[in-house]
């Protein structure tokens, strides 16, 4: 079920403007990886970039040693999920339909609903503790339920890889919560997620692994207990603090005191 | 000993591969099988039915009146010869016309609608029409040439299509580039139709006039069997299409997130939607509101979420024979172009529809 995710001297821009250059980085297969960094660190297109929604100017993505360019779309569809910020669905669609999608890749023109389709849908609502919205339009569900309905839907797709783009920045904290939670259970059942995340506190208390970028290159990378010190925010956020250790989970805690640009950088 | 009465119940779970709700599953073998939406298919039947006696009432109309049942009876070769003389050789052609020009529209729009995401992007409003139309009166009016202005206007709505599509860079990661520059060819060729006219003689602008409205009065029997043949091979493929334009209608990072060929799908559709508006154009002229109001009412019917090509095929095309007839019958001895009439029914169904419809945002 786990796929290995890594790039190869991946750089990646828009128009003539490089906001990744010759990024090496790999995935830790079956564990939580969250991107963290200031605004316009390049963490948002770095996802783009792994989720073949923005295409390489140099290098590659790879799953399993093959470059993303190279696979048929819908081949990389069965192996490698995407939520991106705030996703938006049409009008009308219910819980269930939403899910639904979720089967895309694994589907086609004559094999329109299998077996193994029912038992993904039916299972991925339930992980999602969805089953007594499945038939609500999505438009009627608080911005927690939908955010698990999307993410019922990329448990659907059944990928092995599972990149998502701020999934909690619109939640409020038991929200947020859940969708952790979901995404730990994931997780545990061998699946490599991949997310971009705002709050470093989230990051260091959710992840298994951090990847620190600044200006479109990795500072660091590692466990948050080992990465994540006073140093390194004052480098990525120009902000001092002090780290303190949770007492229950003994993952980081950043308490900010004062910026230390006051005229900003 | 008497044993206890046993009621046998079908209390079986539903199979592994249940259907979801509102849709019914064809098996095809293993674990191949078609999905049908119930709703979608019921409400194409109806509408065939009600458009198979709109087409017998179309028939029957005239300075001759038969019944609808004797109408189609004449039709399908049954029936005195005389009716059948009537139907088949006198009315047909242009009920037909009305048909596939009208189903053409319908499909289009749909198709259209659903790329762009946006519930104005139609053949009328990309400038489809302006351009068939402008091309479609300059043979008429300004340039003496040996091609029927049908020809010329199926060069005009690809020359549209194609500015648009050229000049917006592609379609555009969300299609509103191409909507908007569309509008902008569409003002620009509508200028130049207007401009032709106003320096043409009068006869020649009479006779060009029907062009700018759309009338089934304009079919050649040329046309018409050419958007017979595009529609046989485009609406199958349209019918196809609408798998991968599901995905379509979220936000284009989801659908690649999905495996959906985000390029190739919005490519195909356009050219299906250029093909089949710019074929219908030659055909009646630009029927107004007909792509834009037909996928609204087949959307209403089929529900929400759906893409109904079949069903906004049909409604175009009980629309457009509809309007025929009313502008044929109701005022004689005038004779007002369909065209005219779907203008004037369509603006306030839609707005109908508009201030009726639960959600008001983009399909």
């Amino acid at each position: 079920m786990t796929s290995v995710l890594r790039t190869d001297d991946l750089s990646l821009g828009y128009g003539r403007h490089t906001v990744v250059p010759a990024l090496d980085l790999a995935f830790p297969p079956g564990e939580i990886t969250a991107i963290i960094g200031p605004n316009g660190c390049g963490k948002s297109t770095l996802l783009a970039g792994l989720a073949r929604t923005l295409d390489p100017r140099g290098g590659a993505v790879l799953l399993d040693g093959r470059a993303l360019a190279e696979l048929p779309t819908k081949q990389v569809a069965q192996r490698l999920g995407l939520l991106p910020q705030s996703a938006a669905a049409p009008d009308g669609l219910t819980v269930h339909d939403l899910v639904r999608f979720g089967r895309t890749p694994h589907q086609g023109l004559l094999r329109q609903w299998s077996s193994a389709d029912a038992v993904a849908v039916r299972e991925a609502i339930t992980a999602a503790d969805l089953d007594d919205l499945a038939d609500r339009p999505l438009e009627t569900l608080s911005g927690g339920q939908a955010q698990r309905a999307w993410i019922a839907m990329m448990i659907a797709q059944d990928t092995g890889v599972l990149l998502l783009d701020e999934p909690t920045s619109a939640l409020d904290l038991g929200h947020q919560l859940e969708v952790h939670d979901l995404l730990r259970g994931l997780a545990a059942r061998g699946r490599t997620i991949v997310m971009v995340l705002h709050d470093l506190s989230a990051a260091c208390r959710h992840a298994d692994h951090l990847v620190a970028m600044l200006d479109g290159r990795v500072v660091t990378s590692g466990r948050p207990a080992d990465v994540v010190t006073a140093e390194l925010v004052a480098d990525l956020y120009g902000v001092d603090c002090t780290v303190l250790s949770d007492p229950a989970s003994g993952t980081p805690v950043v308490c900010p005191r004062a910026r230390l640009r006051p005229d900003g950088p | 000993m008497i044993a206890p009465l046993q009621r046998s119940r079908p209390t079986a779970p539903p199979g592994p591969s249940a259907p979801p709700r509102g849709h019914g599953r064809l098996g095809l073998g293993g674990d191949r099988a078609v999905l049908v939406h119930r709703r979608s298919a019921a409400a194409a039947v109806g509408l065939a039915v009600l458009l198979a006696v709109v087409v017998g009432v179309a028939l029957g109309a005239g300075s001759t009146w038969l019944d609808p049942g004797r109408a189609l009876a004449g039709l399908l070769g049954l029936g005195p010869p005389r009716d059948q003389l009537l139907v088949v050789t006198l009315r047909w052609p242009r009920v037909e016309a009305g048909l596939v020009a009208g189903a053409a529209l319908g499909a289009a729009g749909l198709l259209m609608q659903t790329l762009a995401r946006n519930r104005l992007a139609t053949p009328d409003t990309v400038g489809i029409n302006n351009g068939a139309t402008a091309f479609a009166v300059a043979s008429v009016v300004a340039v003496s040439t040996s091609m029927a202005p049908s020809a010329l206007a199926l060069t005009g709505a690809a020359t549209a299509a194609a500015l648009a599509f050229g000049l917006a860079g592609g379609s555009g990661p969300r299609g509103y580039r191409f909507l908007v520059v569309g509008l902008g060819i569409g003002a620009v060729f509508g200028a130049v139709t207007n401009l032709m006219l106003s320096r043409a003689d009068v006869d020649a602008a009479s006779a060009a006039l029907p062009w700018t409205l759309g009338s089934l009065s304009l079919a050649t029997p040329l046309a018409v069997a050419v958007l017979e043949a595009a529609l046989a091979i485009c609406l199958p493929v349209a019918v196809v299409l609408a798998r991968p334009l599901a995905a379509l209608r979220f936000p284009d990072p989801v659908a690649v997130g999905l495996g959906s060929p985000v390029r190739r799908t919005r490519i195909g559709v356009l050219a299906l939607a250029v093909v089949t508006a710019g074929f219908a154009v030659a055909v009646a002229g630009p029927v107004g509101m007909v792509a834009l109001v037909a996928p609204e009412a087949a959307r209403r019917m089929a529900g929400p979420g759906t893409t109904p090509v079949v069903g906004a095929a049909l409604t175009g095309a009980l629309f457009v024979l509809l309007a025929d007839l009313l502008g044929r019958t109701a005022f004689l001895p005038l004779e007002i172009p369909a065209g005219l009439v779907t203008a004037v029914v369509g603006g306030p169904y839609l707005l109908w529809l508009l201030l009726t419809t639960r959600t008001r945002r983009s399909p």
